[in-house]
């Protein structure tokens, strides 16, 4: 469950910061992805939401400043179906 | 179209494709609506590589007067209006006031805002082809009415917003996203997104953002018209078999439930005036079938239209092969409509191109689908005088086409009596329709297949040197229209000027029109020599037979002509020349 967690998050960064490796993504951030602003946070979680299906509450809009942050975020975050 | 689909299809365009400049207003922040049109105009342009650019965030009004002066201009540019860009108390990020008494300097605003942008927009589209959606988003509960019920403040604020609408319609620059298609795609409870309208400044759902942004990419690149429609007559055009029930018996009313073959016919009749041929292909007696078109006369406005009528009992393929070749038109230009499962399939075996619909004689909700299908085939944005010429000219193309083919003709002197005049149209400004419309849509004298988007062809008529031709013909047959477009470039210090597009209509062919444009050409610019950007393509075998008369060869790629080579291989041309301007 978790590796296919990781995958389609995986696949939803690389949707998004086309010019990561595979091997980057993991350890993708704000810190370390130049393109990773604040824009690129709202539409990472559009694309988040539509992937796995989820409303992602705006509490949690400050989780999506890297990808273990939002790994852990739907890993562990109580799952709230799109309304 | 999913955000991460929409991605992906920007991703896999090819960094060396050809540019496609777009750029989009709004009074938001554009982020997924910049990449759902980004990405829908991708996929119906796969050839070209879309880079888009955007305003400031809140000054949707600022964004568009700032664009008419911005350099360089982009090829089109997308203005998605919403309520907040007429007055921001109609949005939900700015506080305001929503009291009763707020409510006439609203309205007084949104009509002062109106006229601005109307201004605004008639002067980008001097400049640039504008693609407009009108608000889309509810009106927020500003009113003091329950959300149920309509007043003159919201009623008026709609009024203002439309007539803004219909003004900027009028602009042949300017497009329109139809509002009922948006209904269609995006139900009004599922467009707005408020939360990320208060976080982001994106008002838009997901869902809405695809919607919107495929409409606009559809106005941004749309889809050639189709030219012809071949119908069957029983149970088609009419209701029964009118060998077996005789003309006075088929129906096409309300009393015998048949009134869907009216709409058909009423259709038919609407697409016909506007320019798109009409043919009837049925299994019959011939004189049977034409004499229901002589005693039912409902049926005589439609009837000037339908040419050729092939009515016989042999293969509905053979049929159509007969009424391509009168059209001089390619299959995949065409839509064939027919009840019978069986007769659209033999027909699309002999011609995979073709557009087979049947014809849904058992239910009327069906019908009236395939009366928006035909809408959507061979809609266009506007319509020209020779639309409603070119069914008679095809008629005359065709008598003129015989009397040479069986010999009844010398075709000298056939052209010699013709009373054949050619009016040569030089100007740019302000550009016509009909020239860009023509090289998009011509195939078969097409000097290199290449297609314009509007400010291609814009930007085109505008940059240094460039001349353009356009040809209207008539003669004592009566006129064909504008029938042919030449454009290119020329140098007066080397006497020479390249063509880089050049078509002729098919309607015009076997006249020498294509000798007496050029013998113009060499003579208004005083010309040495013309190089022709030449390139073969599926279609254009009729423009390669006319290069192969005149240079004795087919040439492989572009190629050079010069005066003299072209006056020895001219025949003697007829036709008496106006020239404009002067």
């Amino acid at each position: 469950m978790s590796d296919t967690t990781r995958d389609r998050l995986s696949r939803c960064l690389a949707a998004y910061f086309s010019g990561l490796s595979p091997q980057e993504i993991p350890r993708a951030s704000m810190a370390t992805v130049g393109e990773w602003d604040s824009m690129a946070s709202v539409t990472l979680i559009a694309i988040v939401a539509e992937e796995f299906g989820r409303e992602i509450a705006q509490e949690d809009y400050e989780k999506f400043v890297s990808y273990e942050l939002i790994l852990d975020y739907l890993e562990n975050e109580p799952r709230v179906p799109r309304g | 179209m999913k955000l991460v689909e929409a991605l992906k299809c920007l991703q896999a365009t090819p960094v060396d494709a050809r540019p496609l400049s777009l750029h989009i207003v709004c009074g938001f922040t554009p982020l997924h609506l910049q990449t759902f049109v980004a990405a829908h105009v991708q996929a119906i342009a796969p050839s070209r590589r879309v880079v888009m650019t955007s305003g400031l965030f809140g000054d949707c009004l600022g964004n568009l007067e700032r664009l008419a002066a911005s350099e360089p201009l982009p090829e089109a540019a997308v203005l998605a209006l919403e309520w907040p860009d007429f007055d921001p108390r109609l949005g939900l990020r700015n506080i305001g006031g929503w009291r009763p008494s707020d409510l006439a300097d609203i309205s007084a605003t949104v009509a002062s805002q109106v006229e601005r942008f109307a201004a605004a927009i008639a002067r980008v589209a001097t400049h640039v082809p504008l693609r407009v959606s009108l608000p889309t988003l509810p009106l927020p509960p500003v009113s003091y009415f329950p959300s149920g019920q309509s007043g003159a403040f919201d009623l008026g604020l709609r009024a203002r917003v439309l007539e803004l609408g219909a003004l900027a319609a009028q602009n042949a620059n300017v497009a329109l996203v139809n509002p009922q298609r948006i209904d269609r795609t995006s139900p009004l409870e599922q467009r707005g997104d408020v939360v990320s309208d208060l976080s982001s400044g994106f008002p838009y759902s997901l869902s809405h953002a695809s919607a919107l942004g495929r409409a606009l990419a559809e106005l941004v690149v749309p889809v050639q018209p189709k030219k012809g429609l071949i119908t069957d007559l029983d149970d088609t055009l009419w209701r029964g078999l009118v060998g077996e029930v005789g003309p006075d018996a088929v129906t096409w009313d309300l009393d015998h439930k048949s009134h869907g073959h009216a709409l058909y016919q009423q259709m038919l009749a609407s697409l016909a005036e506007s320019g798109v041929l009409i043919a009837v292909a049925s299994k019959n007696d011939r004189a049977v079938a034409e004499q229901a078109f002589e005693v039912r006369e409902e049926l005589s406005p439609l009837r000037q239209w339908l040419f050729p009528m092939e009515i016989s009992w042999g293969p509905k393929s053979e049929a159509i092969g007969k009424i391509l070749e009168a059209w001089n038109v390619a299959a995949d230009s065409v839509v064939f409509v027919d009840d019978s499962p069986l007769e659209l399939a033999e027909a699309q075996a002999a011609w995979p191109d073709l557009a087979c619909i049947r014809y849904p004689k058992e239910s009327d909700a069906q019908l009236y689908a395939l009366l928006e299908r035909l809408r959507d085939s061979f809609g266009k944005a506007s319509v020209s005088t020779e639309d409603g010429l070119r069914s008679q000219s095809l008629r005359q193309a065709q008598v003129f086409r015989d009397q040479v083919a069986t010999g009844t003709a010398d075709v000298d002197n056939f052209l010699s009596k013709l009373e054949a005049e050619l009016t040569l149209n030089y100007a740019t400004d302000p550009p016509d329709p009909r020239a860009l419309e023509l090289i998009n849509k011509t195939n078969q004298f097409n000097l290199n297949g290449h297609r314009y988007t509007e400010g291609d062809w814009l930007a085109h008529l505008k940059s240094s040197g460039t001349w353009l031709m356009s040809v209207a013909y008539k003669d004592k047959f009566g006129p064909l229209g504008t029938i042919g477009v030449i454009t290119g470039r020329y140098s007066n210090q080397a006497r020479s000027a390249t063509v880089e597009a050049w078509v002729l209509s098919c309607r015009a062919f076997s006249r020498r029109i294509e000798h007496a444009c050029l013998a113009a050409l060499f003579t208004r610019f005083d010309l040495a020599e013309i190089a022709f950007e030449f390139q073969s393509t599926a279609k254009n075998g009729p423009l390669k037979l006319f290069l192969r008369e005149l240079l004795g060869r087919e040439p492989d790629g572009p190629f050079t002509l010069s005066r003299s080579a072209f006056e020895s291989a001219c025949p003697t041309l007829y036709h008496r020349l106006k020239e404009f301007p002067q």
